[in-house]
Order: C-alpha cells, then sequence, then structure tokens
C-alpha cells in the first residue's frame, strides 16, 4: 500500500517511488508522456500544463502524493477526443503551431478555458492562456483559433 | 508512501504534524520551485476542515488550503482581496495556489498576504494540544521566519468583514501575467461624520515582511478630510524617512520612490 494510484488518461496506474517527486518528471520519465514539456520547472511557462479531476495545473510544481486518487489528462488522453479534434483543426488552418512546444500545454489551458466558459471574449481567451507562453508565434493566432474552436465546435463544450 | 504522508482529517494531519519532521503542502507552488531536497511532504489537500470558507458576524474565515480560485468564486470574500488574488500569476498558479501557502511560504511578496497585513486579518493556529489566534504582522518575525511550532499548522485566514470597502491596490510587476511583484501597495480608508477612522497602508515585496506603520497612520484618525490635506507633506514625510528598504530584483531607491508614489494617489484618492 505504498504506492501512489492515480488515473492517467483514463487508465489506473501505481507510483512506487516518492511523493515529492515532481509530477512532470514522472509523467516524462515513468509513463512517458512526452507531450509534457519542461520548459521552466517553476511554474512560470505552462508548457507542462495538464488536467487534474478537469482543473488545469502546471505538473511541474505538483509533487506526487498530491495526485493520489485523481485523474490525471495529457495530451496522450486528450487526442482521443472531439474537443481536440475541434481544437487541432482550427491550430492547424490558422497556422497556430511553429515550433510546437508550447503547443500541448496551450491547448490543454484552451480545453480547461472552454470546458468553464464554452463562449470566452478574446479577453477571456488571452486570460485563460495567460500561463501559457509561446516564443515563436506572438499568440494572436493562437487567440484566435481558440475562438474559432469555440465557434465551430459549438456544442462540444 | 515514501516521502509523504496524505492527510484527510484535520485531526490525522494534526497527529503526523506532531510526530514527524514533515513539511506541510497545500498547493505546492512555492515547494516544488524550491524543490528542498530530504524532506518528507504532508499534504493537506484532502483536508476539508481546511478547504472551507464560512463567514460570521465579525469575519470571513478562509481556510488554509482554499485555493486562490476558489476565493475568487466566492461571494464572502471582500473584494480588496479578490483584486489582489486575480492579478497572482496565471490561472494553473491559481489553481493550486493556497491561502496557508501563500502565507506558510515567509515571503513578504506573497500578494494574499498584503492584503491581511492591511486588513489587520488574523491567523487560527491549531495544534494537537488546542489552538491560537495571532494577528498577521505578528505572525512574521522576519524574512521565511514565522511564529509557527513545529506542531502547528495554519488552519484559516480570519479577514474582517466590514471597513474594507474602500481601498486602493496595486502591484507593479514585470510583465501582466505571472508577474512577481516588484512593489505591491494596498491602503484601506474610512471616516465618519466626516472624520477619518481608518487609513491603513501597507507595502509589500519591498523589504524582509510586509511594512505597515500604524503609528504614522494613527495620526491621521479623527481628522478631516481638510485637516488631513493641510499635514499631509509631513505625514508623507514621516513615512519616507521610516521606510528603510532592501535592494532586491529592483533597486532600493527604485522602490522606495514608487511606495511613495503609491501612498501619495492613495491619499489623493480619498480627497486627502
Amino acid at each position: 500500500m505504498n504506492e501512489i494510484r492515480f488515473t492517467l488518461n483514463g487508465k489506473e496506474v501505481a507510483y512506487a517511488g516518492s511523493a515529492t517527486d515532481r509530477l512532470l518528471d514522472v509523467l516524462r520519465n515513468e509513463y512517458r508522456c512526452t507531450s509534457v514539456k519542461c520548459g521552466c520547472k517553476e511554474g512560470e511557462c505552462g508548457a507542462c500544463s495538464v488536467l487534474i479531476d478537469g482543473t488545469l495545473l502546471n505538473s511541474c510544481c505538483v509533487a506526487m502524493g498530491a495526485v493520489e486518487g485523481a485523474s490525471v489528462v495529457t495530451m496522450e488522453g486528450f487526442r482521443e477526443t472531439k474537443r481536440f479534434a475541434a481544437l487541432d483543426k482550427a491550430f492547424g488552418e490558422l497556422s497556430a503551431v511553429q515550433c510546437g512546444f508550447c503547443i500541448p500545454g496551450m491547448v490543454l489551458a484552451a480545453e480547461a478555458l472552454l470546458s468553464r466558459n464554452p463562449h470566452p471574449s478574446e479577453d477571456e481567451i488571452r486570460e485563460g492562456l495567460s500561463g501559457n507562453l509561446c516564443r515563436c508565434t506572438g499568440y494572436n493566432a493562437i487567440v484566435n483559433a481558440v475562438n474559432n474552436a469555440a465557434k465551430e465546435g459549438n456544442g462540444l463544450w | 508512501m515514501v516521502n509523504g504522508y496524505i492527510a484527510t482529517s484535520l485531526q490525522e494531519a494534526l497527529e503526523i504534524r506532531a510526530s514527524h519532521d514533515v513539511v506541510p503542502y497545500a498547493g505546492g507552488t512555492d515547494l516544488m520551485v524550491e524543490n528542498r531536497q530530504g524532506v518528507e511532504y504532508l499534504f493537506l489537500n484532502k483536508v476539508s476542515e481546511l478547504k472551507k470558507i464560512t463567514a460570521d458576524d465579525e469575519y470571513v474565515r478562509i481556510g488554509a488550503a482554499v485555493t486562490f480560485t476558489e476565493a475568487l468564486a466566492n461571494a464572502n470574500v471582500p473584494q480588496l482581496m479578490k483584486e489582489a488574488v486575480s492579478r497572482i500569476a496565471a490561472p494553473a498558479i491559481r489553481n493550486a495556489g493556497t491561502f496557508g501557502g501563500n502565507l506558510g511560504n515567509g515571503s513578504a511578496k506573497a500578494d494574499s498576504v498584503l492584503i491581511e497585513f492591511v486588513s489587520d486579518a488574523k491567523l487560527r493556529l491549531v495544534s494537537k494540544k488546542g489552538e491560537r489566534m495571532v494577528d498577521v504582522d505578528k505572525f512574521y518575525l522576519g524574512r521565511k521566519k514565522l511564529d509557527l511550532g513545529s506542531d502547528e499548522l495554519i488552519a484559516e485566514v480570519l479577514l474582517p468583514k466590514k471597513g474594507l470597502e474602500q481601498y486602493s491596490y496595486e502591484k507593479v510587476g514585470g510583465r501582466n501575467a505571472l508577474a512577481i511583484s516588484r512593489v505591491s501597495f494596498a491602503g484601506v480608508f474610512a471616516a465618519e461624520n466626516g472624520r477619518i477612522t481608518n487609513a491603513a497602508a501597507a507595502f509589500g515585496a519591498v523589504a524582509d515582511t510586509v511594512l505597515r506603520y500604524k503609528d504614522i497612520e494613527t495620526t491621521l484618525i479623527g481628522k478631516t478630510i481638510d485637516e488631513a490635506k493641510a499635514m499631509k507633506e509631513d505625514y508623507l514625510k514621516a513615512y519616507a524617512e521610516r521606510m528603510v528598504l532592501t535592494r532586491g530584483r529592483v533597486s532600493a531607491e527604485y522602490r522606495k520612490n514608487v511606495c511613495m508614489n503609491l501612498l501619495r494617489d492613495f491619499l489623493t484618492k480619498f480627497g486627502i
């Protein structure tokens, strides 16, 4: 009973390592969820964003002991959903992706925003994505993509 | 579990706190950046007693494990606190960060703590032996030094329900989101029958702890707005003489100028 049990992308898993380990490191190294990127390890870039029980969190700032009993979703799981398909299409059509490093976090931040607020204003989108840094696009294309996904994916959120 | 304990009730948390050398873990957003090695965490995120916001006649009581996002959605939390909390970092950090963690980290940059200083908040600390109330300014003994026993936990923050309606809040950071305060300021003003009853001013991120000079504030109490106006320059001078600031990410001179400008704006806002 020493293990930390949680659900990862719908599958039950048990982690036998330290409760003080970073969720970010465990997701990448133990479970090979390499969509979860390490940008800063300080909660300042959002590249490691995941959904825990539906809430957006920076996995670099979560210790393993805090996920006991929780449901963790990364891009590896989210990409199987219709919502992802709507976001994927919108990001592609607007060329909102350049190097791609921030995108898994951006998309999960968009999902967290839209699941609370299906029809956000531009300001609300910018606020929802404000913890996710992108060094390529200058954000406008990403904001427009989330706006388009919200419109075209009407009813999904 | 290796290197950690998960408490599911406050009583269980206090038992573990008393019998083991543990670091209380609420939201993790500061602890995980610090990344201390060789420690054991006491996870408090499942302790329901610490996750409530309640209100009585006098106080709004915010549990130590309440997140900033939860506080923003609660009708009992004063607008002044909401304004400060809404500008902390970004959504993902506000989803994790807690009031207890902001206090327990011991930093003078903690944005919710500034509001607790300016509003004369009290903290309820608990241990297996019982509980005690402490004024927030007494809780901070110095940089990263807190009046918290090794068997104690912060249970809740008690914010006064009344008197926080008229305020100024300013956070000066390097960018809009994800900004650590370079200077933060909160002022609370109140007057009755034309006489000033409160003119509290607190300065964050500029010294080892949040700064407040209650003896200077007192000189405005009981004055009319016109009387206060007449003594404004002397009042500001008193602050300028007392305020000894440290250098941080920005110079002490910059911090002092910004503090004095924000204090002047606060007085001006309320007609002084």
